[in-house]
């Protein structure tokens, strides 16, 4: 692991909705390569902060860098653009598209030949193990395959940072299985990850380092086994008295 | 420009802008209720002035008093426009929020079916009301104020507040306003949505049954008035804020003397141009309307 | 495969299209049969940008009107022949799409529709109330007329009978649904289609929906465009109310939804299922019942919101898929059992 090479920098950002600090100077970094798990009950400002990063809504302070260069004031699709990738909470793939279809909305970036489009989307869904479904309106898919589908739409893309939104919430343990080992092989493809997740246990296994935040503040930072141990984070999840029980 | 010309321009603007208001008042309650809006509005309006008018040129019925019928017809008309047209949308997509722009389809092939049935009938021309009150003016600090209007301005702010009295205290109007915050849980605890949302598109047009009647003694119809009325109701909506009743008034105002006060300066028609204008201009800064959520 | 229907369907069509003025001498039918088809080519031009991104434009009657009065203009006044016109006329209305599609993209449904019948509208009141503008005689209300120059004459799109004006928009309505086939195959055709389907989505794919919708909107005007330069010309008369009115935006919304959005074939189904309708009801009781057939369009427009919201293409489709799907149905079948063989 030497010289790890910092692909994301998120200085400071913060975000405020109303009376509500959703975000607050929040300040953590990705490195290349890795694959980061961001924690936090719910409520935390996990989408939050994941969605200033992808574009969707502006920070109130401070600076995002990829690869060095800033974030500020570019929209979701120069974003992509750039090289960072998301996928929704919710997915909703496009109706009346296949499968194949769907994921050329995302190989079009890259491309504005058809041809080529298509040749890149179909070795996505063979990676997606989707080859039997290319066909498929997207609107007949499975709650699962429709994520499948949006991570593919992603990749499609040709992301060197993907950004995922709750990737098995909803999904059977079998699914859960597959999605991890689906993200795994992401990786090797030298695609860093940021991870937003709730369910402990998927991220736990996955990630090579996590960060929980709790009421918009970072409040651990390091490996998952280490984190899992810190009183904060025991009390944001399971709050002061189970803390307190233990001790 | 001189003082007594502005004042009365603004004060005509106030009258025929309540009117505005009151007509609105329907379109802003289904809006807000069902999350549709009613292209046919304007058509239901025109609908009821031709009422008025047929049952002045034949029984010689005053317009005021024509209103005994105009009311209840059209709340059977929108009674029945809601329960047979716009209802099979809703049973389609019976989880899903009904696509607004199928919704608006659906009533813009209302619009022009009613806007063609009136043709029909009564051909292309022009007709008018010709009574009393047609000419009547009281004089308030020597200003001539128009008793039709006036009666207008008067019935706008009248049922704007009748309306919001019996939504917040009679049983149906609580249901009709647990349907609008929450169509889903309404229905759990009891509510007859559909009733609720017939009553409601009833209620919208009935509103109008009342102001097509007050509108004929001093506004020539012809059966294609229908649209321009139903795009300044939507102004006028969007101007007070989508769903809210004082809002609907609020806006009626803005918009009437907004117009009242341009066509001092410019031709009436180069008027509609500004009020068209100032339709986009305001979607322009607030996509969602004035006091609209974004 | 969802293009084949396309060419099942349309191909014959096209045939039958082709030979009617073979057969067809009468040249009210001959009038008739160039409405439909100009119907057909307007309710195309509008599904280019409309059926794709998924907005219901009832502005588009103004691009029609403007570039129609354009070429009108710049014959009568400067005598340049009515095909140049057209192109300038088309070029006219993209370049006036551009402002009102900057202005409307970013507005949603209903707000979207309205704010497209105000741009209309405002500029339909103006000129209705204009006789001269800048020197230029517009004529108002009372609308343009253009001369005849006696016989048949080519530049001039003036010809004796109706078969020139038949071929004429017959070849446009081949070309706009050979543009409309090229768009749905490129990045435009996708990215519109995604833009339709989540607009977030599609945001965060790389897609900048106002960039993609109004370049669709800039073609799809000017398309529009030149088939209001050939109504214009069809007549040799251009009024506001008729020519830009919105009756006409409306005709060619109602069209398309009804044959179907978002398809090659749909609008000009609908055209073809809804104008000679219209056009009959006109010539047996239309005359004494003064919008009878809009009465008829309303209805049908509710019936397909409510039965077919896709278009009439969708059952059509499932008629023909019907007949040869069968066999296509049982082969998957058996693909999937013996896949099933495989993993036991």
């Amino acid at each position: 692991m030497s010289a790890t090479r910092k692909i994301l920098e998120v200085k400071g950002i913060s975000k405020r909705f109303g009376g509500v600090q959703a975000v607050s100077t929040l300040s953590f970094h990705l490195n290349q390569g890795e694959i980061l798990g961001l924690l936090g009950p719910n409520g935390a400002g996990k989408t939050t902060a994941f969605n200033m990063i992808a574009g969707a809504i502006r920070s109130d302070t401070g600076e995002i860098l990829f690869e060095g260069r800033s974030l500020a004031n570019l929209k979701p699709w120069d974003i992509c653009r750039l090289g960072i990738a998301r996928t929704f909470q919710l997915s909703k793939p496009f109706g009346g598209l296949t499968v194949l279809e769907n994921v050329m909305v995302g190989s079009f970036v890259r491309t504005s030949a058809e041809a080529e489009a298509r040749a890149e989307a179909e070795k996505v869904v063979d990676f997606l193990d989707m080859g039997a479904k290319a066909h498929t309106d997207a609107d007949d898919l499975t709650a699962f395959d429709r994520r499948k589908l949006e991570l593919g739409r992603a990749l499609a893309t040709r992301p060197r940072l993907l950004l995922m939104d709750e990737v098995v919430a909803g999904a059977t343990p079998n699914e859960a299985g597959e999605m991890v080992h689906l993200v795994r092989k992401v990786r090797d493809l030298g695609i860093t990850i940021l991870i937003v997740e709730h369910v402990m246990k998927v991220i736990m296994g996955l990630s090579d380092r996590v960060i929980v935040l709790d009421y918009g503040k970072l409040i651990a930072d390091g490996p998952p086994k280490d984190v899992v141990r810190q009183p904060d984070v025991l009390k944001a999840y399971f709050g002061e008295r189970y803390v307190d029980a233990r001790a | 420009m001189d003082l007594l010309t502005l004042s009365f321009a603004v004060i005509n603007g106030l009258l025929i802008g309540g009117i505005y208001g009151g007509v609105a008042l329907g379109l802003s309650l289904i809006f807000g209720v069902m999350r549709v809006i009613n292209f046919a509005h304007g058509s239901f309006l025109m609908l009821a002035m031709y009422c008025s008018y047929l049952l002045w040129a034949t029984l010689g019925l005053h317009p005021y008093v024509s209103i005994l019928a105009t009311v209840p017809f059209l709340f059977v008309v929108g009674y029945f426009v809601q329960g047979v047209v716009i209802s099979p949308l809703f049973k389609r997509e019976r989880a899903l929020v009904v696509e607004p722009t199928s919704a608006l389809l659906l009533t813009a092939g209302v619009y022009l079916v009613v806007d063609n049935i009136v043709l029909m009938a009564f051909g292309p021309d022009v007709r008018s009301v010709a009574v009393d009150i047609t000419y009547e003016s009281i004089f308030v600090a020597g200003l001539p104020i128009n008793l039709a209007r006036l009666v207008g301005f008067l019935a706008a702010i009248v049922v704007a507040a009748a309306l919001s009295f019996w939504l917040k205290h009679s049983e149906m109007g609580r249901a009709i306003r647990a349907t609008a915050q929450n169509r889903d849980a309404a229905s759990l605890s009891g509510i007859n949505v559909q009733r609720v949302y017939n009553v409601t598109f009833g209620l919208g047009c009935a509103v109008l049954g009342l102001f097509g009647a007050l509108l004929v003694p001093f506004f020539s119809i012809t059966p294609n008035i229908g649209l321009s009325f139903g795009i300044k109701s939507f102004l006028v909506v969007v101007l007070g804020g989508i769903g809210s009743i004082p809002g609907s008034i609020l806006g009626g105002l803005l918009l009437g003397v907004f117009e009242s006060v341009a066509s001092q300066f410019v031709t009436a028609t180069s008027a509609a141009i500004f009020s068209f204008g100032l339709f986009i201009a305001i979607l322009l800064l607030r996509p969602a309307g004035l006091m609209g959520r974004a | 495969m969802r293009t084949k229907i396309t060419f099942v369907l349309g191909l014959p069509l096209l045939a039958l299209a082709l030979a009617i003025p073979l057969f067809v001498t009468d040249s009210y039918i001959l009038h008739s049969m160039a409405m439909v088809l100009f119907f057909a080519y307007m309710a195309s031009s509008w599904n280019f940008v409309c059926g794709y991104v998924g907005q219901l434009s009832l502005g588009h009657s103004a691009f029609a009107g403007v570039a129609g009065y354009v070429t009108v203009l710049l014959f009568t006044q400067l005598g340049v022949t009515p095909w140049l016109g057209m192109l300038a006329g088309g070029a006219s209305a993209a370049l006036l799409s551009v402002p009102v599609g900057y202005a409307t993209f970013r507005l949603k449904g209903p707000y979207f529709t309205l704010t497209t019948i105000a741009f209309a509208e405002i500029l339909r009141i103006w000129l209705e109330n204009t006789d001269d503008f800048l020197g230029i005689p517009l004529k108002g209300a009372q609308g343009l007329t253009v001369p005849p120059v006696g016989g048949s004459n080519f530049l001039a799109f003036q010809f004796d009978g109706k078969v020139p004006y038949y071929y004429i928009i017959l070849a446009m309505l081949v070309g706009v649904m050979a543009a409309t086939a090229v768009m749905e195959r490129s990045r435009l055709g996708f990215y519109l289609k995604a833009i339709r389907g989540d607009r977030d989505g599609a945001e965060a794919l790389g897609v900048d929906p106002t960039r993609y919708s109004l370049t669709a909107l800039a073609i799809s005007a000017f398309l529009t465009g030149l088939g209001g330069a050939y109504y214009a010309q069809l007549f040799r008369y251009i009024n506001p109310e008729r020519n830009m009115g919105i009756d006409l935006s409306i005709d060619m919304a109602i069209m398309t939804i009804v044959g179907g959005q978002g398809t090659i074939l749909g609008p000009t189904l609908g055209a073809l299922l809804l104008h000679p309708i219209g056009e009959m009801v006109r010539a047996t009781i239309g005359g004494s019942f003064l919008g009878l057939h809009l009465i008829l369009y309303g209805i049908m427009l509710m019936l397909a919101v409510i039965y077919f919201p896709k278009g009439i293409i969708v059952p059509l489709q499932r008629l023909l898929d019907g007949r040869k799907g069968k066999r296509a149905v049982t082969r998957g079948a058996v693909k999937a059992d013996a896949l099933e063989g495989k993993g036991q």
